[in-house]
């Protein structure tokens, strides 16, 4: 059940990233001879299109922010207790920080996000559309999938030390 | 403090080269471990057969045991290798023990390490055997309400716990403390599991264990800082069976060890996190730059699908076929002729020359 809902909302956040992706160099308005995503600047409002909004549930969204030149992917990651609160804090701070890798990832993410990509028409150039769409719900598929690997492996390793702990008072 | 290794590293590696060197020196090295233990090694150039350590560390319980070593203590010491370990009376100024260690007595071969890694185990032997009198001798006053009096152990400023001696069992008490939230969550999931193995059958031999955020009924009373903690408290209940004969030593090693025990699982666990994080992140960028690569290519791809169109069109042009034939042509008549005609020049250049049919093209008159 659990997997045919995330397939549903991956699928949903994929077709809308598809309509959503059709990015094209657009010079700023405000400023000479300067080439700006308009998704953060939000300067001129006739380039901006409708913002949507993806959720799964409560804990669990994603926000789409298209303009003319850009388009801005935030994500909030599922966190259930508080071991995977700090684990996809840990985890998504560890990316955010290491963001010049991955060129489409933003040093911070939008509030009330834990994670935002900024993608540009100069990536979209550079990068197949389709490739990078895959790779975004790729992402979003690996984060969910390593934080509950994590958690697994932080519990086995406490289950494993209480042993050995217990077994030397025997 | 307890370290989770019995002998203490530093003072080893130093008795350890001491005892190796074959030209004999003169040391004087003041260590201090924990913050609170403190050992002197002394030997002199003039009689390297004996060196001194002097070793001065905190009572692990104020209230009960005098900052002198107690007779018991002294005696486990002189335990530790009888022949080589003697006892200087008194202590050397500041320190609590003195020991003369007869180097000339530790055996030849490889029996040395194990022999010298003993006498580095003083300090834990001190504590262990400090808190093996405490269970053994100190009977535990009855407050008002019927509740036993807790027994406060202080062997790290910052990590005191309480041990509560009742008739039938000893109960052993951790207050809890992190200074990041990130290491507490971590410590707290390993206390639940150390819950849910205790109370399992397997284990029913072992003693019993519980953690809480709140204190435990037994700690009432005690000041409001030992009992403010951010990761509660996890409390033992040891039986009588785990404080027979040779059981002893090992129970009253863990409870020494428990906090460095936690703290070394927490840290290990952290580094465990940034080990597979690292590799996660690698993972993803390859799958970016395959993308990026794959783009890269197909871009190339196209570029040359392109240039070979562009060239099979040129080669289709019938005016540049028949253009090179003609060049052929004229370069074979140009070597086959290698005598000079005068006139020939223009002759050839006039008749056996392509015309051009561009509309921009003109005849030169002549």
């Amino acid at each position: 059940m659990s997997s045919n809902t995330l397939r549903l909302y991956l699928t949903c956040i994929r077709n809308t990233l598809e309509a959503a992706m059709c990015l094209q160099n657009f010079p700023c308005q405000e400023v000479e001879r300067h080439n700006k995503p308009e998704v953060e600047l939000k300067t001129s409002p006739e380039l901006l299109l409708n913002p949507v909004l993806i959720c799964r549930n409560e804990a669990e969204k994603c926000l789409i922010e298209t303009s003319i030149n850009s388009l801005r992917i935030s994500l909030k990651v599922r966190q259930t207790d508080e071991l995977e609160n700090i684990l996809t804090k840990k985890f998504l701070r560890f990316l955010s920080m290491r963001a010049e890798a991955f060129q489409v990832l933003r040093r911070k993410p939008v509030q009330g996000y834990d994670i935002s990509f900024l993608i540009t028409n100069y990536h979209c150039e550079q990068m197949q559309k389709q490739k990078l769409i895959d790779f975004i719900v790729q992402f979003m598929e690996d984060i969910d999938k390593e934080i509950s690997e994590l958690k697994m492996s932080v519990n086995t390793r406490g289950r494993l030390v209480a042993t050995e702990f217990l077994k030397q008072f025997i | 403090m307890a370290c989770i290794e019995r002998a203490s590293p530093a003072l080893k590696q130093i008795l350890l080269k001491f005892y190796s060197v074959e030209k004999p020196m003169e040391i004087d090295h003041h260590l201090y471990e924990f913050g609170s233990v403190q050992y002197h090694i002394q030997s002199q150039a003039s009689n390297p057969l004996v060196a001194y350590l002097s070793i001065s560390t905190p009572s692990l319980c104020h209230g009960v045991l005098q900052n002198e070593l107690s007779s018991y203590t002294i005696e486990t010491v002189k335990r530790l290798c009888p022949e080589i370990v003697e006892i200087v009376e008194p202590a050397r100024e500041g320190y609590q023990l003195t020991l003369r260690l007869n180097l000339n007595q530790i055996p030849r071969g490889k029996d040395y390490v194990k022999v010298i890694r003993d006498i580095s185990t003083v300090q834990s032997v001190i504590l262990s055997s400090q808190l093996k009198e405490i269970l053994w001798n100190v009977k535990s006053n009855v407050t008002m309400q019927g509740m036993y009096k807790p027994i406060k152990l202080v062997y790290h400023a910052r990590e005191p716990f309480f041990i509560i001696i009742e008739p039938q069992r000893i109960i052993a008490v951790f207050p809890i403390r992190f200074k990041e939230k990130s290491e507490l969550i971590i410590a707290t999931t390993f206390f639940q599991e150390l819950m849910d193995v205790g109370s399992s059958d397997k284990w029913a031999k072992a003693p019993s264990c519980n953690w809480s955020a709140i204190p435990p009924p037994e700690l009432r009373g005690e000041t409001l800082e030992d009992l403010s903690t951010n990761g509660g408290f996890v409390t033992f209940d040891i039986s009588s069976r785990h404080i027979e004969g040779k059981r002893l030593d090992k129970t009253v090693w863990n409870l020494l060890n428990f906090n460095a025990y936690v703290r070394y699982h927490v840290k290990s666990t952290k580094g465990y996190i940034q080990r597979r994080m690292r590799k996660r992140l690698e993972n993803l960028v390859q799958v970016l730059h395959h993308t990026n690569s794959e783009a890269n290519e197909q871009t190339k791809q196209h570029q040359a699908a392109g240039y070979r169109h562009a060239k099979k069109q040129l080669r289709s042009s019938k005016y540049n076929i028949m253009k090179q034939r003609w060049g052929n042509f004229g370069r074979k008549i140009k070597t086959h002729f290698r005598l000079r005609i005068h006139g020939f020049g223009r002759f050839r250049q006039r008749w056996l020359r392509f015309p051009k049919f561009s509309s921009k093209g003109y005849a030169k008159l002549e």
